[in-house]
């Protein structure tokens, strides 16, 4: 930095104040950005990256609620997977059931007990259809907070919770359906008529019970039912795993987002060691030079050759 | 024909002592940074009698101190005041306006609003669960708690700065009332005299200061005595040859400042008061987008509650309550009166329809942004004036530079200077000397 030629004592020893400070606080500044990392001290050093920097920051703290809530839907449908493994073993049973109670040969004594079991079978899926996530709240009751399905006193078993299953929100604009309605996979078609596995299991103990005529005949009427049962809890099986693998593929984007975030963040707001420590080191080269030079000059006195 | 010699040898030796004791004055005054290098301005005395008309040839008898000059530029010092009163003005309006960031930034609400955001992100989790509601209510509180530090944080920079431009005022008007005295010395002092310049010293000290406190034109007067006026060479008179006006400054309803002179109201362009007044306007602007923000979000999130049902399946109460950001409170009681489900969901609902339409209308435009639009506008502000700043320092210093070039004391000029006088005053000492042997030799004639 060339030190204007100056005539005035006070105006020399001004001009190389003013300079030597102007070279420290630059020299400090950059100091202070190798120690901390951060480019900026305050927002006004750079506005716009530092607006950047905030919805960056914001979007991270979003992410991390979003991540929470995608942990959550993945735990639950997890959850509903299992429960819904179970309720499709325990059909398979009932079914298997049916057939043995369809064959002629069975006596009328094994058909009560089978008809004990069925009814044991029905128990079973009321309540692995009333089972709860890890929160306690129901799995199957959509919105609802209460059991899914809920006996009446007549004994027939009627859905109580809402039409819709709860969406949960797993990223910015990406939400899922954290699982699924009791009816959407227990609920099925057979005969044109629509029924659902309680009333099925219902039905068929009371006809192996002989309370309508043949009970062979009975549990025969009920196989096609049992297949159209079976066929739409698979289905429900199949959505929940597929939204499974949604949460998952979500989570892993959302991962490598959070690190394209990081990086910019760094870019927008950090500091580049080796750039400023080299600018640092140039700053305090200029800084020993302009002190060097000014003590040479304020010695220079005509004074001491008088 | 020799007592003349000795006479001019005398006045010689005279006039290179006074000499040498004004370099050793300005060489005193070398860090006085008020004080204008003096130099002393002197005569020949030619005699007008007939003591010194000697055979036809009119001869000098000796030299005379005719006045003491002091180096002046009414054209630098003029540049000076100006860029110094462009300088001042920039300085407190960038330090107002970095008072106002600071103020926002620190107060830490962007932050929490994204915390608020974020609290009604994860309630959507379980929308029945007690923790995650009383977490939204906390953060809820924690907004409130910033919203109203930065309100504060701004009205105490408000408030700092009219205590500055009041005691700006006063000192201003006690710098006008000295000038219109200093003026009244002025018109009795000798001009050319040591005490005549002193006065100019002070004279010029005393503008520039007043010129850092507002922006101002001078009119010089003869003897050195000045006229000031507010602004430009139409404004009105500050000071008027030996009377000051007094500036006042009263505050406004929305606490900023309107400045009279003598009863009538002026408009100031520069100086350190005008940048004060610049930077409480701002500060005011900044509170007042606070204040915005403040009463949206109240509205959003009270009118998102009416819209929906709480677990108990009653419609939702207000939130928030506000005014103005001063005013901001939390108003719901309990977290399990946060209204997620859209009305008509029924009681113990868990759909976070409401909840969703809420999030949203944060997250869009809403107060989140509003808030980062004043921070950026604040920083940018910041950041444009700095430039500003940058740039009047520079001219400020080389018209300070350029003033000093040309008043300020050189101390190898000086030293220069007092070799030259000491010969001059040996070589004087001869002259006398020579005076006394021409003296004795005609004396010794027998």
């Amino acid at each position: 930095m060339p030190i204007a030629p100056t005539y005035s004592t006070t105006g020399f020893y001004r001009m190389a104040q003013a300079q030597q400070s102007a070279l420290r606080g630059e020299a400090e500044a950059l100091q202070r950005q190798v120690a901390t990392g951060e480019r900026l001290e305050r927002a006004s050093d750079d506005p716009v990256a530092a607006a950047r920097l905030r919805a960056l920051a914001r979007a991270d703290r979003l992410a991390q609620v979003d991540a929470g809530n995608a942990a959550r839907a993945r735990e639950e449908l997890g959850a509903a997977s299992d429960r819904m493994g179970e309720m499709a073993n325990a059909l398979a049973r009932a079914r298997e059931l049916a057939v043995l109670a369809a064959n002629g040969a069975t006596s009328s004594s094994g058909r009560a007990a089978i008809a004990t079991e069925i009814a044991a079978l029905r128990e079973t899926l009321l309540s692995l259809a009333n089972a709860t996530g890890t929160t306690g709240d129901p799995l199957f009751a959509g919105e609802g907070s209460g059991p899914a399905y809920t006996r009446a006193p007549d004994g027939s078993i009627g859905y109580t919770g809402t039409g819709e299953a709860g969406e949960l929100e797993i990223g910015a604009g990406i939400a899922v359906q954290r699982g699924l309605t009791g009816p959407a996979f227990l609920s099925f078609q057979t005969n044109g008529a629509s029924s659902d596995v309680f009333a099925l299991l219902g039905t068929l103990e009371q006809g192996l019970r002989g309370d309508a005529g043949d009970p062979a005949q009975a549990a025969r009427d009920a196989l096609p039912a049992f297949d159209a049962a079976i066929e739409s809890l698979g289905r429900g099986q199949t959505v929940v795993g597929s939204r499974l693998a949604w949460v998952e593929t979500v989570e892993t984007i959302a991962g490598e987002t959070a690190e394209a975030r990081a990086v910019e963040a760094a870019e927008a707001g950090g500091a580049d060691l080796a750039a400023t420590i080299s600018r640092l080191q140039q700053v305090m080269t200029a800084l020993e030079a302009s002190q060097a030079s000014f003590a040479r000059l304020a010695s220079l006195s005509l004074f001491d050759r008088l | 024909m020799s007592g003349n010699l000795l006479q001019i040898g005398q006045s010689g030796a005279m006039a290179a002592r006074a000499a040498l004791e004004l370099t050793g004055q300005n060489i005193a005054n070398a860090a006085n940074a008020d004080y204008a290098r003096r130099s002393l301005a002197l005569a020949d005395m030619t005699a007008t009698g007939s003591v010194g008309y000697v055979q036809g040839f009119p001869t000098g008898s000796g030299v005379r101190i005719d006045r003491i000059t002091r180096a002046d530029s009414s054209m630098l010092y003029g540049q000076a005041r100006q860029s110094g009163s462009d300088l001042a003005r920039a300085t407190a309006e960038l330090d107002g306006l970095r008072e106002a960031e600071r103020s926002a930034e620190q107060a830490g609400i962007y932050p929490a609003m994204v915390e608020f955001e974020a609290a009604l992100g994860a309630l959507r989790s379980d929308p029945l669960s007690p923790s995650l509601r009383a977490a939204v209510l906390e953060r809820g509180r924690v907004l409130v708690d910033s919203v109203r530090l930065g309100d504060s944080g701004l009205a105490s920079a408000m408030e700092r700065t009219r205590f500055e431009a009041q005691a700006g005022i006063e000192a201003l008007n006690a710098d006008a009332g000295e000038l219109a005295r200093l003026n009244d010395a002025l018109l009795r002092a000798r001009e050319g005299t040591s005490g005549h310049a002193a006065l100019l010293d002070r004279r010029d000290a005393l503008l520039g200061r007043m010129a850092e406190r507002v922006g101002i034109t001078v009119e010089y007067g003869p003897r050195g005595m000045v006229d000031v006026r507010l602004g430009d060479g139409t404004g009105p008179y500050l000071v008027s040859e030996t009377s000051a006006a007094g500036l006042e400054a009263t505050t406004l309803a929305d606490g900023s400042l309107a400045f009279s002179l003598g009863g009538a109201s002026v408009t100031l362009a520069s100086g350190a008061l005008s940048g004060r007044a610049q930077a409480l306007s701002a500060q005011r602007d900044a509170r007042g987008e606070l204040d915005v923000v403040a009463m949206r979000l109240a509205s959003l999130v009270n009118d998102a509650q009416a819209a929906g049902v709480t677990p108990d399946g009653t419609t939702g109460q207000p939130f928030f309550a506000a005014t103005g950001a001063r005013d901001l409170a939390v108003v719901l009681a309990d977290g399990a009166g946060i209204a997620t489900a859209p009305a008509g969901a029924g009681a113990q609902s868990r759909s976070t329809g409401n909840l969703d339409a809420l999030r949203a209308a944060l997250g869009n435009g809403g107060p989140t942004a509003a808030v980062d639009g004043l921070l950026s506008r604040l920083s940018q502000a910041v950041a444009g004036r700095a430039v500003t700043h940058q740039v009047l320092s520079a001219v400020s210093e080389s018209a300070a530079a350029a003033l000093s070039r040309e008043t300020g004391v050189d101390l190898d000029a000086e030293a220069a200077e007092l070799v030259r006088f000491q010969q001059a005053f040996q070589a004087s000492g001869r002259v006398i000397q020579a005076a006394a042997e021409i003296f004795d030799t005609i004396l010794g004639i027998r």
